[in-house]
């Protein structure tokens, strides 16, 4: 008897495991772009996307901007990736690391939960980053939903 | 235990100034281990067998044959960027590599300067931007393949001292990036050119290698689904090889050009990336060195199998002659992002040499090798 509930419990773990790993395969959740709330700058998903590739440095205010990244095991990181950039994450920080290390640019700085992005955002009038749509809070703007 | 140290030493060197001003660190590595598959003719000596050789870093002459090792191309190396205001930056690179015993060196270190949003000064230490992966070819968390094929980033001088403009617009919906870029590279005790005189049988006590005047402009143009570069550049070219007793090797001094155009483009779950390259010598012989490369890489989620393709030849446009160097590289590989800031790699290289053997052209020899490892960021 025991041995059999080991071994469902095994069986469950496993299923458990492939699920999670299989996961970021198949979100479908919405990720929410977010700035401070008196950043009055125009954004589509072009703009965007070349501002999280470091190719325009500064909004449509004229300010430069600051990059606020999820954590890398953030879903919203997965999501906000393959939507608005249009690649993996895996090819998204291969193509930072040249960057970086060639002293072209510098990443987005990641944040350990999206609570951190709201706060770091609320808090800095240049900052930009983007978080799981139902986290998004007042105390920032919502300049895009993918 | 002693490099460890000193590199540890280096470090809280690095991280005791970062009190004293805004710094941010980051790094990168690869611990990769490989080895040849069998032995060949040796074309230098014919009539010997020896292991298969592969040369994985020619700049270092790190190398496998027949026994495993995690020396030729495993490599560690921490970055501190220092802001000094707004505008000023100065960036340094500590790099500790498997073929120099780990003994860790500042290989880059310049300043940068951000003019405006568009136009970025830089001045120091840096590698010459000439391949498409020249100047990132030691950070392989930054590309799929183990190394950017080591049959074409052959040159005995990769880094400078110099200063660098660059200049970004948009042109349309496509961002540019214009690079011009000046410097000097004095190397003394170059390590590829000594290995090359013990090849041949030579005994110089050292070679110094200098490449002056490196004059030249990148052309970077990038789309949704593309990243193109153009590069000229040309250069002064000397060498002294000292032999034992002091004396120097007669040399002819000579002017160099290299152009070429490189990239990638992303097609759905493929990304095509390639590079072709053309260096020209205004010597007697006219040498020419036409190169390039072309990948296949798709993307599985975080797994991306690959294949590439590598050819160099060398030819002489006033002296013609097919029986000089020529060999191509064919690699077979598999990147795995395993976790967020590392990649597990495993890579199949076959090596043929097509250099003329009588004349002593084909010392590559052929090889077959198999490496793996890790490549990793933080």
């Amino acid at each position: 008897m025991s041995i059999s509930v080991k071994k469902a419990c095994c069986a469950a773990m496993y299923g458990a495991a492939l699920l999670s790993m299989a996961q970021p395969l198949h979100v479908h959740a919405e990720v929410v772009v977010i700035v401070h709330p008196s950043n009055d700058s125009s954004f589509d998903q072009g703009e965007i996307k070349k501002i999280f590739l470091g190719k325009t440095k500064s909004f449509s205010n004229g300010r430069n901007a600051i990059l606020i990244s999820a954590s890398a095991d953030d879903p919203a990181t997965d999501e906000f990736n393959e939507k608005v950039i249009g690649r993996s994450s895996s090819q998204v920080k291969a193509y930072w690391s040249k960057i970086l290390f060639t002293g072209k640019g510098t990443p987005p700085q990641e944040m350990n939960s999206a609570q951190e992005v709201i706060s770091t955002v609320a808090s800095n009038p240049d900052a930009i980053g983007y978080i799981d749509a139902s986290a998004a809070t007042d105390s920032v703007k919502v300049v895009a939903k993918f | 235990m002693k490099k460890l140290l000193a590199f540890s030493s280096c470090l809280s060197l690095l991280l005791s100034a970062s009190a004293m001003a805004e710094m941010r660190i980051s790094g990168y590595g690869s611990i990769i281990a490989g080895k040849t598959l069998g032995t060949v003719d040796d074309p230098l000596n014919p009539g010997q067998t020896r292991d298969e050789i592969l040369t994985a870093d020619f700049y270092d002459v790190g190398q496998y044959d027949n026994d495993i090792t995690f020396n030729a191309e495993s490599i560690l190396a921490v970055q501190a960027v220092v802001d000094l205001n707004e505008k000023f930056s100065v960036t340094a690179q500590l790099v500790a590599k498997g073929v120099d015993d780990f003994e860790p060196e500042f290989d880059w270190y310049y300043v940068t300067y951000q003019a405006s949003d568009q136009l970025t000064l830089m001045a120091g230490r840096r590698n010459i931007p000439m391949y498409y992966f020249s100047e990132f070819s030691e950070v392989g968390y930054a590309y799929p393949w183990m190394r950017p094929p080591s049959n074409l980033y052959w040159w005995q001088v990769t880094q400078f001292n110099g200063v660098h403009a660059m200049y970004s617009f948009d042109l349309g919906d496509y961002s540019n990036t214009l690079t011009f870029f000046y410097g000097n590279e004095y190397s003394d005790d170059n390590v590829e050119m000594l290995y090359y005189d013990k090849l041949y049988g030579g005994n110089a006590r050292t070679v110094n290698e200098f490449w002056t005047d490196i004059t030249g402009m990148n052309w970077n143009i990038s789309g949704d689904n593309f990243d193109l570069r153009f590069v000229y550049f040309q250069n002064d070219r000397d060498r002294e090889t000292i032999q034992q007793d002091g004396s120097i090797d007669p040399y002819t001094p000579f002017s160099q050009t290299f152009i070429g155009l490189g990239g990638s483009i992303n097609l759905s779950q493929f990304t095509v990336l390639f590079d072709a390259n053309f260096v020209d010598y205004d010597d007697d012989l006219g040498t020419e060195f036409p190169t390039y490369l072309v990948s296949l890489v798709y993307h599985w989620d975080d797994i991306q199998p690959y294949v590439s393709y590598s050819k160099a030849d060398h030819e002489r446009s006033k002296v013609p002659t097919e029986d000089l160097e020529e060999h191509y590289m064919l690699s077979f590989g598999v990147r795995y992002d395993f976790m967020p800031k590392a990649a597990f790699k495993v890579q199949y290289d076959k090596f043929v040499d097509q250099g003329d053997v009588p004349n002593g052209w084909a010392y590559h020899g052929d090889s077959r090798t198999i490496s793996m490892g890790v490549d990793f960021v933080f």
